[in-house]
Parts: C-alpha cells; sequence; structure tokens
C-alpha cells in the first residue's frame, strides 16, 4: 500500500476493536479465523494455562482490530477449564464485538449459545458457518429471518472454501447490542429484572439469570447482590419454581422456534459422516480400523521425525570435531562438546518428535477420528474408572511421555487430566526401547520379543492401577463417557501446522533451560576431580546408592551410575554404560570444510528419508524393534556384571522410575511444582518395589 | 476395578425415576421422547448444553463394538453416552 493511500483511509469505527469469536466446538470457528486473518494468525496460549489462543489483527473496511479466539463451549455456565476461560474473557474482559459462530447444520443447539450472549449487552454478530456442509445435510436457510428476529447482523460463509468471508468483514462493523430474546416465564423474568437492576455490568441481564439458575459467575458481585440473588431464588421455589429448569426451557423454546423459522425446507440425506460411520464403528470391524489408524499416526509420527534427529545428531558430531580441532585442554574440549554442544542437541532433538506427533494429534482432533477412537476404548478404559479419551495420551505415551501429558487436555474433568497425567510416565517411550533391546538381546537372546513386551505390559498396568488408585482415593464416581462425536472434517493445513509449531516451541521454551542444566550437571559429575571415571563424582555418587539396590541383585556402581543421566532422556543410560565399562573414545578433529560437506549431506539425507516416509506410511510395519548398535564388548561386560534374575529386576526399574526432564517439565506445566514433584517421588518408590518383586519372582523361576 | 458399575447397581435398586423405560434400554433406530433426566451436577448440565432434554426426540443409533457406550443422535447431534448414564434419561411413555 502506498503511503498516500495509508494517509488518506480514515479510522473507521471498528479502529483498535478488540473482537472475540465465541461458538460451540466442532463449528469450524478455527478454519474461519484462519480465513479471516490469513497468513497475521498467530497461535500461543492462553496466559498461565496451556490451552491454545488464536489471535490476528485485522485490516478491515472498518480500521484495524484485534481479534482473539475463546476456547468452544457450549454454555456460557461452563463445565470444563476450556469453558470457563471463555465465559471469565467475556465477562471479565468485555470485547467491543462479539462475533458468534454457528454451525448451520445443527442450529437449535447452536443458538442456545446465541441466545445467552445476546444477554451480556455486548454489539453482536451471528456468523452461520458450516453452510456447505448443512446443503449436504438436505437443509435449505434463511439468514436473513434470523437477522430480523435477532436484529443484528447474520452472516452466511462456508470458511473452508472461503465462502461468504468477505461479506463477513464488510459488515463487521453493522454489529448491534440486540434487544432482549427470551422471554421467560413471568415471575422469573419479574425476578430477573429486579435483580439485573441492582448489577453495575454490560451482562447484567444475563449474570441475574445465572444468580437465580444457582450458578457461580466468575466476577467479584457486591454481597448485597448475591443475598438478593438468594432471597428471589428462595421466593421462586417457594412458589414451586426450578428457575434453572425454567431458564433452560425457555431458552430452548426459542431457540427451537428461531431454528424453524431460519430453516425453509429440510430433507433427510445420509452425510458423509453417517457412511463412514458404518465402517469405523461397525461392531466387528471398528476394532481393528481403530488400531490400524494409531498405528498409522505413530508410523507418521516417527517415519518423519527419526531423519531429523539423525541430522541433528550429525550436527552435534561436527561440532564436536569442530571442537577436538581446536587448542583446548581435553576438559573444556570436553565441556564444550559434550556438555555444551550434547546438552542443546538433546533440546533440540526433542522438536522433530514432538511436532509430528502433534500434527498427528491435531489432525486426529479436528478430523473427528479421535472422538471416534475414545467412543471405541471407552469401555477398556472404564476398567481403570476413566473416559474412552484417556485413550489417546496413554498410547501416545508410548511414543514420547511429553506429548503425552499434554493430550491429557482433551480429557473434560481436572482429576481425570491429574490421574491420566501421573499414569503416562509408565508407558514405555521409545528411548527406554533401546534399554531393553539391548539387556534382552544379551541376558534372552531366545525370548527378547517376549521380555520387551512383557515390559510394555507391566507398565500399561501399573500406569492404569495409578490412575485408578487416585480416582478411588480422591472419592471420585465413575468418569463421564459423554461427548459429542463431531462429524468427520478435514483440517485446514495452515493452522494444523501453526498449531503443532506453537506447542512445540512453547515446550522448547519451558524445557530447554531444565534439560541443559540436567545435562551439564551430569557432566560435572562426570568428569570432577579430573582423571579416572572411577574415581569421579559419579562413581561415587553410584556408590552411595548401592546398598539401595543390594536388594535388587544389582550391585555394580557402573550400572546403577548410569541411571543418574537416565533422568535426561532413558536411552542415555546406554551412553553412559558403554562410555563406563569401555572408556569414552575422544571424537576425532574435523575441518571446517569437512564438517561443513557432513552437514551438507546428512541435511540431503534428511530431506531424501522425510520424502521416502510418504511411501513407508503405507508399507508393512517393521515388527523388530530397531536394534541398539551395541557394541559386543559391552555385552559381554554386562554379562559377567549382573544375574538374568538382576537384569530383569533392573530393566523394570529403567521402565517405571522417575519421569525424564522433559516429561517432568510437562507435568511441572500442566498440573504444578507439587505434582512434578509427587510424580518423582511416587514413581521412584514404585520403580523399586516392582523392580524387588520382578527380582524375588525371576529368582524362584530361573534361579540365582 | 470398575466401580463405576457398583454405583449403577445401588441407584438401579433405590429405583430412581419410578416405572418409565430408560434411554439405557431403548432398541436401535427407535425414536423416542426425553422424560426426565434423573441426575444432578455436572453430568446433567452436560446433556442440557449437548440438547438431551425434557421434550427431545432421541434415537440410539449403535452401540460400540465392545458393547458399552452407545451413540444416540439428539437433534442434529451425534453423542456418545455410557449405559450408566443413559440409565438415567428416562423416556416418556409412548401415548
Amino acid at each position: 500500500m502506498s503511503g498516500a493511500a495509508q494517509t488518506r483511509k480514515t479510522a473507521g469505527p471498528l479502529e483498535g476493536a478488540q473482537i472475540v469469536t465465541v461458538g460451540n466446538p466442532n463449528t469450524g470457528k478455527t478454519t474461519l479465523i484462519n480465513a479471516l486473518a490469513g497468513a497475521d494468525l498467530k497461535v500461543g496460549n492462553w496466559p498461565g494455562t496451556t490451552v491454545d489462543r488464536l489471535e490476528a489483527e485485522l485490516r478491515l473496511p472498518d480500521g484495524r482490530a484485534h481479534l482473539v479466539d475463546l476456547p468452544g463451549t457450549y454454555s456460557l455456565s461452563p463445565s470444563t477449564p476450556e469453558e470457563a476461560l471463555a465465559a471469565r474473557e467475556l465477562l471479565l474482559n468485555p470485547p467491543d464485538l462479539v462475533v458468534n459462530v454457528v454451525d448451520a447444520g445443527n442450529l437449535e443447539r447452536n443458538l442456545h449459545l446465541t441466545l445467552e450472549l445476546t444477554e451480556l449487552g455486548l454489539p453482536l454478530l451471528v456468523v452461520l458457518n458450516l453452510m456447505d456442509e448443512a446443503a449436504a445435510k438436505g437443509y435449505r436457510l434463511e439468514p436473513a429471518a434470523l437477522e430480523e428476529a435477532l436484529g443484528v447482523p447474520v452472516a452466511a460463509t462456508s470458511a473452508s472454501r472461503g465462502r461468504g468471508v468477505e461479506e463477513l468483514r464488510r459488515r463487521l462493523g453493522e454489529a448491534r447490542v440486540p434487544a432482549p430474546q427470551v422471554r421467560y416465564p413471568g415471575q422469573v423474568e419479574e425476578a430477573a429484572q429486579q435483580l439485573a437492576a441492582t448489577i453495575e455490568h454490560p451482562a447484567r441481564r444475563w449474570l441475574a439469570l445465572a444468580l437465580l439458575a444457582g450458578e457461580e459467575p466468575p466476577l467479584a458481585l457486591p454481597a448485597e447482590v448475591r443475598q438478593e440473588a438468594a432471597r428471589l431464588r428462595r421466593e421462586l421455589e417457594k412458589a414451586g419454581i426450578d428457575p434453572y429448569l425454567e431458564i433452560e426451557n425457555a431458552r430452548y423454546a426459542r431457540a427451537h422456534e428461531l431454528a424453524r423459522r431460519v430453516i425453509v425446507g429440510a430433507e433427510a440425506r445420509l452425510t458423509l459422516t453417517d457412511k463412514i460411520d458404518r465402517w469405523v464403528l461397525h461392531p466387528l470391524l471398528g476394532g481393528p480400523i481403530f488400531l490400524l489408524g494409531m498405528l498409522l499416526a505413530f508410523r507418521f509420527t516417527f517415519l518423519f521425525s527419526s531423519p531429523w534427529v539423525e541430522f541433528i545428531g550429525t550436527v552435534q558430531e561436527v561440532l564436536a570435531g569442530w571442537i577436538a580441532a581446536l587448542p583446548l585442554p581435553p576438559l573444556a574440549a570436553s565441556f564444550l562438546a559434550d556438555g555444551l554442544v550434547g546438552g542443546v542437541g538433546t533440546v533440540i532433538s526433542f522438536a522433530p518428535v514432538l511436532f509430528f506427533l502433534y500434527l498427528a494429534l491435531a489432525f486426529l482432533e479436528t478430523s473427528g477420528f479421535l472422538a471416534r477412537a475414545a467412543f471405541i476404548a471407552d469401555r477398556l478404559m472404564l476398567l481403570a474408572g476413566l473416559p474412552g479419551r484417556a485413550f489417546i495420551p496413554l498410547i501416545l505415551g508410548f511414543g514420547c511421555n511429553v506429548p503425552a501429558i499434554y493430550a491429557t487436555r482433551i480429557l473434560t474433568s481436572p482429576l481425570d487430566r491429574l490421574r491420566v497425567g501421573l499414569a503416562v510416565p509408565f508407558m514405555s517411550c521409545s528411548a527406554r526401547l533401546v534399554v531393553f533391546t539391548l539387556f534382552a538381546a544379551v541376558f534372552f537372546p531366545e525370548h527378547a520379543a517376549w521380555v520387551v513386551f512383557g515390559l510394555y505390559l507391566l507398565g500399561m498396568v501399573i500406569g492404569l492401577l495409578t490412575a485408578w488408585v487416585i480416582g478411588r482415593a480422591a472419592g471420585a464416581g465413575p468418569s463421564s463417557g459423554l461427548m459429542e462425536l463431531p462429524p468427520y472434517r478435514l483440517p485446514g493445513l495452515r493452522v494444523v501446522l501453526k498449531q503443532a509449531w506453537a506447542r512445540t516451541r512453547s515446550f522448547l521454551e519451558g524445557a530447554g533451560g531444565p534439560i541443559l542444566l540436567a545435562v551439564l550437571f551430569v557432566w560435572l559429575l562426570l568428569n570432577l576431580p579430573p582423571g579416572d571415571l572411577a574415581s569421579s563424582y559419579y562413581a561415587r555418587a553410584a556408590g552411595l546408592l548401592e546398598p539401595l539396590f543390594r536388594p535388587l541383585g544389582v550391585g555394580d556402581w557402573r550400572l546403577l551410575g548410569a541411571l543418574l543421566p537416565g533422568l535426561i532422556a532413558k536411552e542415555v543410560v546406554v551412553g553412559t554404560l558403554a562410555v563406563s565399562y569401555l572408556g569414552a573414545g575422544s571424537g576425532a578433529p574435523l575441518g571446517l570444510a569437512q564438517g561443513l560437506g557432513q552437514i551438507a549431506t546428512g541435511l540431503l539425507g534428511a530431506l531424501a528419508g522425510t520424502l521416502s516416509a510418504v511411501p513407508a506410511l503405507l508399507g508393512l510395519p517393521q515388527l523388530a524393534p530397531p536394534s541398539a548398535a551395541a557394541p559386543t564388548a559391552l555385552q559381554q561386560a554386562l554379562r559377567t556384571a549382573l544375574t538374568p534374575a538382576a537384569a530383569l529386576a533392573y530393566m523394570a526399574y529403567t521402565l517405571l522410575y522417575t519421569p525424564c526432564v522433559a516429561t517432568l517439565t510437562a507435568i511441572r506445566q500442566e498440573f504444578g511444582r507439587r505434582w512434578a514433584l509427587i510424580a518423582v517421588v511416587y514413581e521412584l518408590a514404585v520403580a523399586w518395589l516392582v523392580a524387588w518383586g520382578v527380582y524375588r519372582l525371576a529368582l524362584l523361576w530361573l534361579g540365582g | 476395578m470398575g466401580y463405576g458399575r457398583r454405583n449403577n447397581k445401588r441407584k438401579r435398586r433405590r429405583g430412581l425415576g419410578g416405572g418409565g423405560r430408560r434411554l439405557s434400554e431403548l432398541p436401535e433406530n427407535e425414536p423416542a421422547v426425553v422424560g426426565f433426566l434423573a441426575m444432578r451436577g455436572p453430568l446433567r448440565k452436560r446433556l442440557l448444553a449437548l440438547g438431551v432434554r425434557p421434550g427431545a426426540v432421541v434415537r440410539v443409533v449403535r452401540r460400540a463394538p465392545l458393547g458399552d457406550p452407545m451413540e444416540i443422535a439428539v437433534g442434529d447431534t451425534l453423542i456418545a453416552i455410557r449405559h450408566a448414564e443413559a440409565d438415567e434419561v428416562i423416556l416418556e411413555e409412548p401415548r
């Protein structure tokens, strides 16, 4: 835009306005905002939470405005933390304009929220979105009828096709405060007006009704108002009126009436969702299709991320090579190469795994597949007193515990989130597999696969027991299996990519520091005082652990010591064992050009690997776990250090003991510092007890 | 395990809701009208928010492969609900 055009343009009525979008879940709100904002869309978190927050600067015909998307909600009387956030934001930071996004194919239920919004005393505009889907369902709609009835502008859009979005941008400036829409039964209406007159807030009508219904608005109200509300409520109840029910009924009756005016034609048609569900929820095929879908999501994550993890490893090696070529004392070079470069490398190598896992999760969630998976798994999860949705974080935990902790957010009750959050670290992530394959190959070469499978099962059982016990201890009733099964939809790629990246970045920001510190701390233990490893602080710390682990049959300080760096990431256990049994091989020095060449080759390899992951995704899954390229010298050293029974105990301990730093950071971000601490203590105790049990049982079975 | 079921049995014995037919007993693809919700608390609130309210027409679409939960259709909304929960949704007697 030229400077002249900018100065000519006058500030319109929306200049500097705060706009919020509100709507039921699954109304295509995110797609609509993406269409409105385009590249200006920003994805972040709500302050103090890990709930996604979408916002954008809008350049509108009526001026530049700021748009914030509120979490999807069925009602302003919340029943989940996300819904509470939406209600709080509307009442505590009243925006200049409310854009209510409505699913045109599900009018009656969506209009219930619209009617609540008309009582907030704020300028309102209603968007009938998903018009294309409504048409495919066999509905013919008359948006003008809704505009006439509500007295606020109504725009019809099909955001995924970009239809109607321009008109919406033009009409935002026309938003108006609606006149009262719902006539409540005489006595309720009277009480509401009487109470509203005592409230100083634009949303006084909504607040008065909420108080009469016995809700707790998230707002500091004067004591007189609350007393008056209680008095009026008692009076109504004395007259045999349940204010909550009467208010709900009046709103539903009005929503029904509005929907009937707007829908001018309806013929029942089989929707795409009906057709897909016939297969996905089929009594016999449903289970296998569900497992196949989960497998595909997993393979997607690991096939696409592993070339990039490898590339990061290459860069790390090159940097270490360059450092080795510098004229530095060995201790300083080791600090730079193993401590600093190693630490930063560990942090960054989380990024590809998390990014692709979040991508898979976002796809599952927005496509509607996740709700079906929960539907199918619900009966199994009920065994642990959990809702079906709990299956998703638990199964993600097998890939990596970190996104699994964040995925607990798809659960509605905070208690269920915590229960699953504490169960997730027991799910054996891919890092632990590296340890298991090494030990199983050394001690149980004939039955390696069964041993590994048994460990996975053990982790799962302990995790579910944990969730069950916490549920019982909290005295919670059975969790609810209630949820909407939204229509199948293709998610918008740009938004999904942005969401996945925002979550990955939020992890790196939160966990980067702690992981780096942990790596540096372990480096200090290993290298101080300078000299032999056997005389380092590391060996001394490991020696202190020895009496604690004697009942498990593990006495070698090198094995115990390796558990310490396992705090960083459990696969580090193997690397540390190799160093302490075989000694560290110092990195070969590398020239500048040589190193750059290696990085370039690595980058090309990663790109090629990503491309070749597309056909591999559809190929047969590789069932054998990738072998940890374990030096046979290490295998021999281990064989003399442990009995098979003690090896089982050691594997069980590695499976269950303290979550890694990254997972702990995720637990702290989601549930607070206290629960992160409790998780450490609890899991250390459980690991020891179970490992002891495994050892005693194995002794009986295998003999000393 | 499975303390959900035990709670449910207790309620059944108490005979909540009298003799009315329950949503959990409704055969597939046979529309019925919701009479009342015989529960309190967050579950009731959530059911109302999803459109399961007295007077609404409800239809059982299917039961999950493992028998529980079931999928119901209310208006244009598809909802997953456990049998234990649908037990407390009492249907109107057909006239």
